[in-house]
């Protein structure tokens, strides 16, 4: 595949701008915010090399950043923007209004701790609370990921009619160099077809969006919007399995390592999940039956996957870099809720570890394994790290 | 899955709102309609002043010209001697001062003659003859109207003139002989027979119907009333109808350095100020204060102009004539007060209240009284019903006997040219329904007025539209000037002051297609459709009745209409 | 009229505006003389509800609807997406009341004329959040009643459009109801421009302030009469031109149609004509 592609070194960030780059996004309203900046900074560069033909809007607001968004993406355009925490706070409202005008947008959210107190730590908070907006979310833990998960994001999400967030975490993934594969721009352009959709804000046509709806009508569009969203999951699915095909790159809905005869398997999302392979294959090599469950997918939740991977494992530990008051771990809780009624499904440890960025090593990642092997479980979350 | 693309979300708005029937809201709406002018329900002619003034405002002259001919066949002398009641009338009086409509009419009616523009002849020849007796305005105005309209007319006048009181009663300085006999003789071209010194009396009445199918008698008021005090036989004593009558004649004797007017109206205010021109010093006394003088205000101020003193309030309570003149015993009198009760005092009677301490002496060489003049009908009550010195008529003109028909000061004490002319114009619509044997029982055309409603108000007047401008008159020739001779002494309008003028009119009730209706409705509900005379509809499935065409109507033609549903 | 409408058919009877709306009647004028080639943005508002329920729309042409403080920035996203699809044609129009403009979607336009984007902006101002039972919005004049200032606003209105004039523009215009030549003409004059144009619409509320169904125009025209809302035009945030302006109409007029005022002494009133001075000879001031 080397020759259809070309290996750089770049940060999380950068990785990030070379997928928008190659999705060629037509239209990027954006509003600058630590530890997003360098996905924007990038982008401009391309622009200005001459590299990218885009409108960058520089919003005032994220809000207004992602109320161009949608309505660039219901004139017909490719749309892209980027954000963090707080920003992703502001839109909040817009967000709900994008998956509600089924505006195929997508955005890269780099996950930073919400205010009070400041902080700029990875944590993914920021983006679970989004979890009911009726977006797509990826969680990603490498720039590789973060590029290629980028360009799957735009194919499902122009699919399905709803927009798409991707996730990696700030500093650790946002601003790490590494070695990232940049397909050429022909790979892409066979893999995304040009963004051209049916209905749209467009003269020609003379359709309007967002007339005042009766209850009816309110009830049969969120049941259309939920029936789209039940659809991505084969649609990424089949997204993931293309890409395959042309760069040999796949991460699945959900990945599965080494869970084969596991005990415990240890479940989480984003950066965290290369920490708990390091530490899987380190209890391998003790002897200790442990796997991975990486969740990539996040929403739509991929239930059925999920399910398929930890029936007949005993014991599952999750490791939560998030939290929400008064309930916990927003994996823990989602896991749990998955395995319900699962005859043969596991007891599950709800850890919140490294919330606010605080480092979680192998080594302690192991010995968390170990105590969760050798007790039950608490009802509720329990604070490691 | 991939079809998740292609399945229409349900969010996409296709359809368009004019399937809905938003005109179920309303309770009323609005109608577009040709509404009454107070100007056209004013005039006696009832001239349709807005329309020909939209014509002059466009500079179509000659057809504003033949659209006031229609009802009136005088513009030039009406133009010059009309009451005007149009112009009190006038919404815009109550904004900026009256249109003047009178000097409008003249400007048509002398540019007409100027070029000699002919009356329309009528559209088909009818075969029944219809008489009209007396060639004054009533029945000049009759004859035009019937002869209009086809029918074979002949006029019986008494004189050998026509004209009646336009030719003997008013001073060519105000109407022109020139403009008198320029409009006869174009009505005439009309075709019809003249039979002048031809007096009809009563017992020719029978004759008169064997021969003509309908009869309008128009003979006009021609004895002049008479004061107890004044001696009557006394050549330094005359009256105005007759004074006035030499001097169009050109056939008055020398008056002397003095002459009294008794009276104070047009006629005492008309014979001062021809004694004026002859050379006299003129006095007129009259017995109403100087505010409530019957004259018109500006015939008042003309006659003070050229030196006519006018002593208001006060009467003759004797008089003493010699060989050195006449003595006039006069007192200071109050009217007010004494109205008299209706039906106990014969109506224009006025009982005066004398202020003792306040006689006076006038001396003078001449008297002229002008206090007045009757119908002269001895003998006509024998045919029909004469009430008090008048023929009694119903509105639409029609005496007692069937086929007589009677107009002008032999049926009304107004005394007005216009509203003669009036008379004759309903009388020979009548005579026409008459004709066309359409005729009611007891008399019914025109006998109502017009529904107050019917007739546009002021605030029906959206001003907004009007800039305000002002309101310009004729023009007076100098005093020196005008005591020199009986020339006219007013100047008419330039065609740049009619035009000026045209454009100030409101056109009350007179649709001018400036589109506010169209422009102003939120719900598009109003249509322009020139296959309407109302030249718009308004589209009852989506008017909400709001009233905004209404109200934007600069003037009031346009109205709402309550609904029942 | 001194100007003659041109219209093209875009807005459609049957929609749901008050008998009387000079809202409507302004919508009228805005999308007609833009013509069919247009995209509107719209908030939350009356404009909202006159744009008809779904899927029935009263404007031929496509009409975004967003939330109420975002205007501004979703008619950036179209005219940039319309940019980065070549399309140099089709025009791009908000109309937006002013609790949507002067108040929460402020933010919003302030930025966009900054960067001065390629939309027409229009605020359909009844001064007063109207369409949720009229409560005071910063629009709302001085002593005037709403819901929420029941004995009258304690402050002056807000004066966006010389706000507006300080972002440098090309064009900001304001115009009302009772002269729709006028309107129609600030309009087409906006259409032939590019960048951000802000027009200014006075457009009376009469629910939310006491006027008989028929009376918007009339009141428009004593706003303008009485040098409350002078009508006038100024470019590039320097070139002002005065088109109607005080005839000297005392303010009382004005404010005796409305019941909105009815609570004012006779104090008050004279206070509101100081007032209606003072803007006024500032803004003859600014007139070349």
């Amino acid at each position: 595949m080397n020759e259809r592609s070309s290996r750089i070194l770049v940060n999380g960030n950068h990785a990030v701008a070379y997928g928008v780059k190659l999705a060629q996004a037509q239209v990027v309203p954006v509003y600058p915010i630590t530890p997003q900046t360098p996905i924007v900074e990038k982008i401009s560069e391309f622009q200005a090399a001459g590299e990218m033909v885009v409108e960058l809007m520089t919003a005032e607001s994220e809000h207004s950043a992602m109320s161009a968004c949608i309505t660039a993406s219901l004139t017909g355009v490719r749309v892209f923007t980027a954000t963090a925490s707080q920003g992703l706070m502001l839109m909040h409202e817009m967000l709900h209004y994008a998956s509600g005008a089924r505006a195929p947008i997508v955005m890269f959210n780099v996950n930073r701790t919400i205010g009070s107190p400041w902080g700029f730590w990875p944590d993914q908070t920021d983006s679970l609370a989004q979890r009911d907006t009726g977006w797509i979310q990826y969680y990603c833990e490498n720039g590789q990921e973060s590029l290629d998960t980028v360009l799957q994001a735009y194919r499902v999400a122009e699919k399905v009619l709803l927009p798409a967030m991707v996730m990696h975490e700030a500093f650790y993934v946002s601003h790490a160099l590494e070695g990232v594969e940049v397909p050429d721009q022909e790979v892409v352009d066979q893999y995304l077809p040009v963004f051209d959709p049916p209905h749209r804000l467009d003269p020609d046509i003379g359709e309007s969006w967002g007339n005042t709806v009766g209850q009816e009508m309110f009830y049969r569009h969120r049941r259309d919007l939920g029936l789209a969203m039940e659809s991505a999951i084969e649609v990424a699915e089949e997204a993931d399995a293309e890409w395959r095909k042309l760069t040999g790159r796949s991460y699945g809905i959900v990945e599965q390592y080494r869970c084969e005869g596991a005990e415990l398997v240890i479940a989480t999302m984003g950066s965290m999940a290369g920490t708990a392979r390091e530490t899987v294959d380190n209890l391998r090599d003790a002897g200790l039956p442990v796997g991975l469950l990486k969740v990539k997918l996040f929403r739509p939740f991929p239930l059925a996957a999920v399910r398929r991977v930890l029936n007949g494992v005993p014991k599952v530990m999750v490791l939560d870099r998030n939290f929400a008051p008064g309930t916990g771990g927003f994996l823990h809780q989602e896991l749990k809720a998955a395995l319900y009624g699962l005859e043969q499904g596991p007891v599950v440890h709800g850890y919140l570890a490294g919330v606010g960025g605080t480092n979680v090593s192998p080594t302690v990642m192991a010995d968390w394994v170990r105590e969760a092997m050798a007790t039950q479980p608490a009802a509720g979350p329990v604070w490691k790290g | 899955m991939a079809e998740a693309s292609k399945v229409v979300p349900s969010i996409w708005t296709t359809g368009w709102t004019d399937i809905l029937n938003t005109g179920t809201w309303r309770s009323a709406i609005p109608v577009h309609q040709k509404r009454l002018a107070p100007c056209h329900v004013a005039c006696p002619l009832n001239s349709e002043i807005p329309t020909w003034i939209k014509l002059a405002r466009e500079q179509s002259y000659q057809e504003a010209w033949l659209a006031l001919v229609a009802d009136n066949p005088f513009p030039a002398i009406t133009g010059r001697i009309c009451h005007h009641p149009c112009e009190g009338g006038c919404n815009r009086g109550e904004y900026d001062g009256a249109v003047a409509v009178n000097a409008l009419e003249q400007y048509l009616g002398d540019l007409a003659l100027r070029e000699g523009w002919s009356l329309p002849q009528p559209a088909s020849e009818l075969e029944q003859r219809v008489a009209v007796i007396g060639g004054g305005p009533a029945g000049l105005s009759c004859a035009y109207q019937l002869r209009r309209r086809g029918y074979q007319v002949t006029l019986l006048e008494a004189r050998s003139k026509l004209g009646g009181v336009l030719r003997e009663g008013i001073p060519q300085y105000r109407l022109p002989r020139e403009i008198l006999e320029g409009e006869i003789k174009r009505l005439l071209a009309l075709g019809m027979e003249v039979r002048t010194n031809h007096p009809i009396e009563a017992k020719d009445l029978d004759s008169l119907e064997k021969e003509f199918f309908a009869v309008f008698l128009a003979v006009g008021a021609q004895r002049a009333k008479t004061l107890p005090q004044f001696p009557a036989v006394d050549a330094r004593i005359t009256d105005a109808l007759h004074f006035l009558a030499k001097v169009s004649q050109g056939t008055v004797p020398s008056l002397g350095r003095q002459v009294v007017v008794i009276g104070g109206g047009s006629v005492a205010m008309d014979a001062a100020a021809s004694a004026r021109r002859l050379g006299s010093q003129v006095k007129v006394l009259a017995l109403e204060d100087r505010e409530s003088l019957p004259a018109r205000a500006d015939e008042l101020a003309e006659a003070l102009e050229e030196g006519v003193e006018v002593i208001a309030g006060v009467m003759v309570q004797s008089v003493v004539s010699s060989d050195e003149g006449i003595r006039l015993n006069c007192i200071g009198v109050s009217l007010a007060g004494t109205v008299p009760a209706a039906g106990t005092v014969p109506a224009g009677v006025l009982e005066p209240i004398l202020l003792p301490g306040t006689e006076f002496i006038v001396l003078t060489g001449q008297v002229i009284l002008a206090i007045g003049q009757e119908a002269e009908l001895s003998g006509w009550d024998s045919v029909f019903t004469v009430g008090q010195s008048l023929v009694k008529v119903e509105a639409n003109g029609a005496t007692d006997r069937p086929g007589v028909f009677a107009g002008g000061d032999v049926t009304t004490m107004e005394r007005y040219v216009s509203t003669a002319m009036g008379q004759g114009k309903k009388a020979a619509l009548s005579m026409g329904e008459f004709l066309r044997g359409e005729f009611p029982a007891t008399g019914g055309s025109g006998a109502e007025g017009p529904d107050p409603g019917a007739v546009v108000s002021y605030q029906e007047i959206n001003t907004f539209y009007f800039p305000p401008t002002s309101r310009e008159n004729k023009g007076n020739v100098a005093v020196e000037q005008r005591l020199r001779d009986f020339r006219e002494i007013k100047i008419g309008f330039t065609s740049q002051q009619a035009l000026t003028q045209a454009e100030r009119c409101f056109s009350c009730g007179h649709c001018m297609e400036c589109d506010n209706c169209f422009y102003f409705c939120p719900d598009m509900a109003v249509v322009k459709d020139a296959s309407l005379p109302e030249h718009y509809h308004i589209l009852d499935q989506y008017c909400k009745g709001c009233g905004s065409c209404v109200e934007e109507c600069p003037r009031g033609a346009v109205v709402l209409k309550e609904e029942t549903r | 009229m001194g100007y003659q409408i041109k219209e093209e058919k875009v807005f459609n009877s049957g929609h749901a505006a008050c008998p009387g709306c000079s809202e409507a009647l302004a919508i009228r004028y805005v999308v007609n003389t833009l013509g069919p080639d247009t995209i509107g943005v719209v908030p939350p508002s009356c404009i909202a509800i006159i744009s008809g329920p779904q899927p029935l729309s009263s404007m031929r042409m496509p009409v975004y609807q967003t939330t109420l403080e975002s205007s501004a920035a979703s008619a950036t996203g179209i005219a940039r997406a319309l940019k980065a699809k070549g399309n140099d044609h089709t025009k791009v129009v908000v109309m937006a009341g002013d609790g949507g403009t002067y108040d929460i979607g402020f933010q919003s336009l302030s930025s966009a004329a900054e960067r001065n984007e390629d939309f027409i902006y229009v605020c359909l101002d009844n001064e007063g959040y109207m369409n949720t039972g009229a409560q005071k919005s910063s629009s709302t004049p001085h002593l005037a009643y709403t819901a929420s200032t029941p004995a009258g606003k304690l402050t002056p209105k807000k004066n966006l459009a010389e706000i507006m004039v300080a972002h440098r523009i090309p064009y900001v215009a304001t115009a009302t109801t009772g002269y729709p030549d006028d309107l129609a003409r600030k309009v087409a004059k906006a259409k032939e421009m590019k960048g951000l144009r802000f027009i200014l619409v006075l457009a009376p509320c009469l629910d939310g302030w006491g006027l008989a169904d028929n009376a918007g125009p009339k009141v428009s025209r004593l706003a303008v009469e009485t040098g409350v809302f002078p009508l006038y035009e100024v470019e590039n945030g320097e070139r002002y031109t005065l088109n109607y302006g005080s005839k000297g109409t005392p303010v009382v007029q004005y404010l005796s149609l409305q019941k909105r005022y009815r609570h004012l002494s006779q104090a008050q009133v004279e206070e509101l004509q100081a007032e209606a001075n003072l803007n006024w000879q500032r803004l003859q001031g600014k007139l070349s």
